[in-house]
């Protein structure tokens, strides 16, 4: 039987710990979702000419502070501005008002500027257009697999290489738990980070072994 | 003349360099005017059309007789109401059993499914389980309104009987509903566009039976029944009271709105009903029309009706919350590691490491315009797909450098292990969801970019450097 180095043992036992610490943390904590994906309050103020969002953010860190806070423009005269954040109280809302009068010399009245409530979105809705572009392009790649390393044996190739797409993808959300590291804009484009790059290892080892394969073959 | 084949390489690279990143200025209008076409990017990037559904709290008025049967005469007065014994009722649009998470849940699904059918390639929609609030984000385009049009009408879908208002068919005789297209008959030139609604198997027996009772017939029904013997005229009476009935017309109403108004020339056994939008015409603009009003029953047909009612209460384009700071900071980070990747191959490879740099500049510029010029919608995933593009370059420019193999071979060693991603690219690249397209298109243009260009450009410096072309 093949005698599995120490390195190997070391790191494999590394990802086991990784994806079980992870999974505990998603089942008990869950995942930290970005706050656009996030239950949050939002509040818009018209300000009847064009702003910088940095001075936005500027007044909303003062006034909202120790929270994630998103800046947006609304409309195409971008003279509105949308500020989401987990949470806004009636207090915080007057105070960015107020603020905002004294900065772009207006005056809006805290009484007509509405908290209105954000729903969040579900981790399912996310992932679900995501699960049959994934589910296709792996289902072809195996029978790409399949025929092109038969020599190798089908099953135990395919079988390996299930395995090892699904431990690189565990890994990455893991990671991404045990981190904290929100869910958002930028998971998508790593899970297929992650994909190309754990497919590219797969493919390298398994060409080594072909080659190998078959100068034993010839010799 | 070794020189000179680099430097008009180097050259035409800076040119196309400058085009990638600064673009082609020419006065237009007094102004000056990029001719380098923009990037298309997606809602993540530019920003989205954001709508949020509230529950309708309005009540409608309802008469009703002296059983509290709704009755469906119009045009009412107050004082036929009480001659009549009927008594008016104000009733909510939503009744209290529907205002609920489960409700909401649906009408959800009936969103999504209305979305896919239009063919809306990126949206994210949010569900207040407890106010029952829909808040959408969906991408800007010519379509956006009518879309946002569709998502929440009620879509109930109902045959009645036009003179008693007793319903035949619903929602749930409908298998699906499309728009098709006809070329005009031999009066009118053009072209026809029609909504055909195909019902499931009850929807077909029921319609069967609704044609067949509700066809024309041309002979009086009078003129039988002198010939019906005495004891069966009972029965006959009740067969002919059946055949003067074929006056009687349906009415197809969807959202209590009347369609059209109809009776049968012939059974309908095929289980489709096909209604024409506007005559046969050539004038793109009303044949677009026809389309569009065709298309937005269909759609709302196809999906179920909404459980429940829902207003359109905010309606706004947001831009993205990705500043112009932000991507110069990602910018110069991406440039960062670039300067430096292009830094170990000039010490690592000297001379050739030198030209190895020009020649990758030289692809990240082809790649620049590339992506713009072949429609790509840059999305998020887009962005990844162009910089894993960057990093699988360098790896073949580094291994082209090193010539420790054959360029053939490191050719084909490296493409063989890129076969998997080919294969996924292109699966990526038929799919609608904007996301992972944009990921496919970026990443099987920069790899079909990655194998001409290196075998064009890198291979000719190359071999330009070693003197095997002089």
């Amino acid at each position: 039987m093949k005698e599995i180095s120490k390195k190997t043992k070391i790191v494999a036992l590394l990802i086991v710990a990784v994806i079980v610490i992870g999974m505990i943390i998603t089942f008990t904590i869950g995942l930290n979702f970005d706050l656009r994906y996030q239950e949050a309050k939002s509040m818009e103020l018209y300000l009847q000419k064009e702003f910088e969002t940095a001075d936005m953010k500027q007044i909303t860190d003062e006034m909202l502070p120790n929270q994630a806070v998103m800046i947006q423009k609304v409309e195409m005269f971008e003279d509105t501005v949308r500020i989401l954040a987990k949470e806004i109280t009636e207090e915080q809302k007057n105070n960015i008002v107020n603020k905002v009068n004294e900065k772009y010399g207006i005056e809006l009245k805290t009484e007509t500027i509405q908290i209105s409530n954000i729903p969040h979105t579900r981790g399912r809705d996310i992932v679900k257009p995501y699960l049959l572009p994934f589910g296709i392009a792996t289902i072809m790649i195996l029978a790409y697999i399949a025929i092109r390393y038969y020599r190798l044996g089908m099953w135990k190739i395919l079988a390996k290489t299930v395995v090892l797409l699904g431990i690189a993808q565990l890994t990455l959300l893991s990671i991404m738990a045990i981190a904290r590291i929100p869910i958002g804009r930028v998971t998508i484009p790593l899970v297929l980070a992650v994909y190309v790059l754990s497919l590219i290892g797969i493919t390298t080892y398994l060409e080594k072994k072909l080659k190998e394969k078959r100068e034993k073959e010839e010799k | 003349m070794k020189k000179i084949k680099i430097l008009t390489i180097t050259l035409l690279i800076i040119a196309v360099t400058m085009i990638a990143f600064w673009g082609v200025y020419t006065k237009e209008q007094n102004r000056m005017k990029n001719q380098i076409k923009g990037y298309e990017t997606a809602m993540d990037l530019k920003g989205s059309r954001t709508i949020r559904l509230k529950v309708n709290t309005e009540n409608k008025t309802v008469i009703k007789d002296a059983e509290g049967k709704e009755v469906e005469e119009e045009n009412l007065t107050d004082e036929q109401i009480v001659e009549k014994g009927y008594v008016k009722e104000d009733i909510p649009n939503n009744s209290e059993e529907v205002k609920n998470a489960d409700y909401y849940k649906k009408s959800k699904e009936v969103i999504e499914k209305r979305l896919a059918k239009m063919e809306v390639t990126n949206y994210i929609i949010k569900l207040d389980e407890v106010t029952g609030d829909i808040v959408i984000e969906l991408t800007e385009n010519d379509k956006t309104d009518q879309v946002i049009a569709n998502l929440y009408q009620a879509g109930k879908f109902e045959i009645v009987d036009s003179e008693t208002k007793e319903v035949l068919m619903t929602n749930q005789d409908i298998k699906q509903a499309k728009v098709m297209y006809g070329s005009g008959n031999g009066t009118t030139k053009g072209t026809s566009v029609y909504l055909e609604i195909e019902f499931n198997q009850d929807g077909r027996k029921k319609l069967e039976e609704i044609s067949n009772q509700y066809t024309k017939i041309e002979e009086p029904a009078t003129e039988n029944t002198e010939e019906i013997p005495e004891e069966t005229t009972e029965e006959t009476t009740e067969e002919n009271t059946a055949e003067t009935v074929t006056e009687k017309k349906i009415t197809m109403n969807i959202d209590d709105s009347e369609i059209m108004s109809t009776s049968f020339d012939t059974p309908v056994r095929t289980g489709k009903l096909q209604l024409s939008f506007g005559g046969a015409s050539t004038d793109l603009e009303t044949l677009q029309g026809n389309i569009n009003q065709a298309s937005s029953i269909a759609t709302v047909l196809d999906s179920e009706n909404m459980p429940v009612k829902y207003d359109l209460d905010t309606n706004q384009y947001i831009l993205s919350d990705l500043t112009g700071n932000e991507i110069q900071i990602a910018f110069y980070a991406i440039l960062a590691i670039v300067i430096l990747a292009m830094l170990v191959l000039m010490i690592r490879y000297k001379i050739k490491g030198i030209l190895g740099v020009i020649s990758y500049i030289g692809f990240i510029s082809f790649f620049l315009i590339v992506v713009r010029y072949t429609n790509v919608v840059i999305a998020m995933e887009g962005i990844f797909g162009m910089l894993l593009i960057l990093v699988l370059n360098y790896i073949l420019v580094s291994q082209l450098l090193a010539k420790e193999k054959k360029v053939t071979v490191v050719y084909k060693d490296f493409f063989i292990k890129m076969i998997p991603i080919i294969i996924m690219v292109i699966a990526f690249c038929f799919i609608k969801w904007i996301s992972i397209s944009s990921f496919g298109m970026t990443m099987l243009w920069g790899i079909a970019l990655m194998l001409s260009y290196n075998f064009i450009i890198t291979n000719s410096l190359l071999k330009i450097e070693a003197g095997k072309e002089k």
